[in-house]
């Protein structure tokens, strides 16, 4: 198989002295859309902010297109990258969050702008019209000159996205990003992830919507106590689940299906 | 009134040495203040040592500084102006809140600011320059301007060593002309006027900063 856009190698993540993560092997594919499910507290988050260095791991390694993230071994040390070289991988990985993030000072267009233009170099004018293309594509062109205090939750976690998408990055992480939105808002937000899946982005996504993981996965990965479970295509794992814990939270959403719109 | 008419030129003059003064300090100061906050973020020591000398500055009038610096300063061998002497002392004094007010206003941003920001590979100056800097300097500016004021004030401490500026020609004219009730309150007025002036200043600046 082709070398992997993004290894996760036995990840292992303490706060104080609880594990919160085990262990963690991952790999996902070039174009691959990995959806990643599983019980609050189970790690999710973590894994995803150690995959981009915002959380320090203690065990583990993490590689982007074949380079390493966070840490480099020098014979048997394990050297924390300095910041530039980390900012350089960043710039690579694509992060959206729960809560958007946005940069209030700013208008849409220069949260978009800012970080091609001073990361990537691009002039002002190249920076503009990828904002403005990625805006259309979002269906908020008509957005650029307000301030995110001025959108609705779903637009400014939609300008969230087209902000990490500016970038070009390798990867899209996505954390639970239509949770906080009103229940109408968050199939605007899902249209937009599907057609990036469907354009071959790389991408992982947390998410409690199963009807999404259901249509855009290629592989659901279960997670629980800091450790996968179990993974597979969609129709396997959410048809036929190996693993008990997988079937019994699985049920738990079964029963609230209605719900999850998509 | 007539007196404080005939004296305003030379007033104002005085008025031109503290606003001199005011500005010698106030950027230093502010300058000094902004970088001790950003360094303390870091380097933990660093902070104790801040801790311990804005304690020592809260403690002690600024006036009982003025005057021990200018009568150890000789005894140093160092001959430094009056001029410089006061504005080392207004800038080391002002420098210690405004570490304080700026760290208040870093202080406000969510972590998620910052967060957001790496995420997008800007590297840490550029992440403070324009993402960090301008949503902390926003909340710090109404204590800031407090201090500036302040700082002006204290300028007139600067007369009781002898350093000519507003108060000290304003001593200088009553001593003179007998006429305390006018020229005070001439030199008040300038006093004010440069606060409110600044003042408007600062906040015309946010404005147009958007
Ligand atoms: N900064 C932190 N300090 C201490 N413990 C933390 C910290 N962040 C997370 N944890 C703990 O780590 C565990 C995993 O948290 P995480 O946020 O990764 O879970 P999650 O799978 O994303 O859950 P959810 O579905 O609720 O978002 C939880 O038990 C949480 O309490
Ligand atoms: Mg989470």
């Amino acid at each position: 198989m082709a070398e992997p856009m993004l290894r996760l190698d036995s990840i292992e993540k303490r706060f104080g002295e609880v594990d919160i993560l085990r262990g963690v092997s991952l790999d996902v594919q070039r174009g691959e859309a990995v959806v990643l499910i599983g019980p609050s507290g189970s790690g999710k988050t973590t894994l995803l902010r150690c995959i981009n260095m915002l959380e320090d791991y203690h065990a583990g390694s993490v590689s982007l297109d074949g380079a390493p993230v966070g840490y480099r071994l020098e014979g048997r040390e394990r050297i924390r990258m300095r910041d530039s070289e980390l900012a350089a991988v960043r710039a690579d990985i694509g992060i959206v969050f729960q809560s958007y993030n946005l940069f209030p000072h700013m208008t849409v267009l220069a949260n978009i702008m800012l970080a091609p233009m001073k990361v990537r170099k691009l002039s002002r004018d190249e920076a503009e019209a990828r904002a403005r293309d990625l805006l259309l594509l979002m269906g908020l062109a008509d957005k650029a000159d307000l301030h995110p205090a001025q959108l609705s939750g779903g637009q400014q976690q939609r300008v969230a996205i087209a902000r990490a998408l500016a970038m070009r990055p390798k990867i899209m992480l996505f954390d639970e990003v239509t949770s906080a939105l009103d229940p109408e808002r968050v199939a605007e937000v899902l249209t937009a992830m599907r057609q990036l899946a469907s354009e071959g982005m790389t991408m992982v996504v947390v998410t409690h919507e199963m009807a999404f993981a259901r249509d855009v996965a290629d592989r659901v990965v279960f997670m629980e106590g800091g450790l996968i479970v179990e993974q597979g295509p969609p129709q396997q794992l959410f048809g036929n689940p190996a693993a008990e814990r997988t079937r019994q939270f699985l049920g738990r959403f079964m029963n609230a299906e209605g719900r999850t719109c998509g | 009134m007539s007196v404080a008419l005939e004296n305003l030129p030379y007033l104002l003059r005085g008025a031109g040495m503290t606003v001199l003064l005011s500005v010698a300090a106030a950027v230093p100061a502010t300058l000094a203040g902004l970088c001790m906050a950003l360094a303390r973020r870091r380097t933990p020591w660093l902070g104790s040592l801040l801790d311990g000398w804005l304690f020592l500055m809260r403690g002690i009038p600024l006036i009982v500084l003025l005057v021990f610096v200018y009568f150890l300063l000789p005894r140093t061998g160092l001959d430094l102006p009056p001029f410089w002497g006061v504005t080392l002392v207004l800038a080391a004094y002002y420098a210690a809140f405004m570490s304080e007010v700026f760290r208040a206003g870093f202080d406000a941003l969510p972590n998620a600011q910052w967060e957001a920001g790496r995420s997008l590979g800007l590297s840490e100056p550029l992440l403070l320059f324009h993402v960090i800097g301008p949503q902390a300097l926003r909340v710090a500016l109404p204590a800031h301007l407090n201090l500036c004021a302040s700082l002006i004030k204290g300028t007139s401490l600067a007369s009781v060593i002898g350093l000519w500026e507003l108060t000290l020609a304003s001593l200088e004219v009553v001593e003179r002309t007998l006429a305390p009730f006018p020229i005070f309150l001439s030199a008040a007025g300038i006093y004010f006027t440069i606060c409110f002036a600044l003042d408007r200043l600062a906040r015309r600046l946010e404005v147009a900063n958007g």
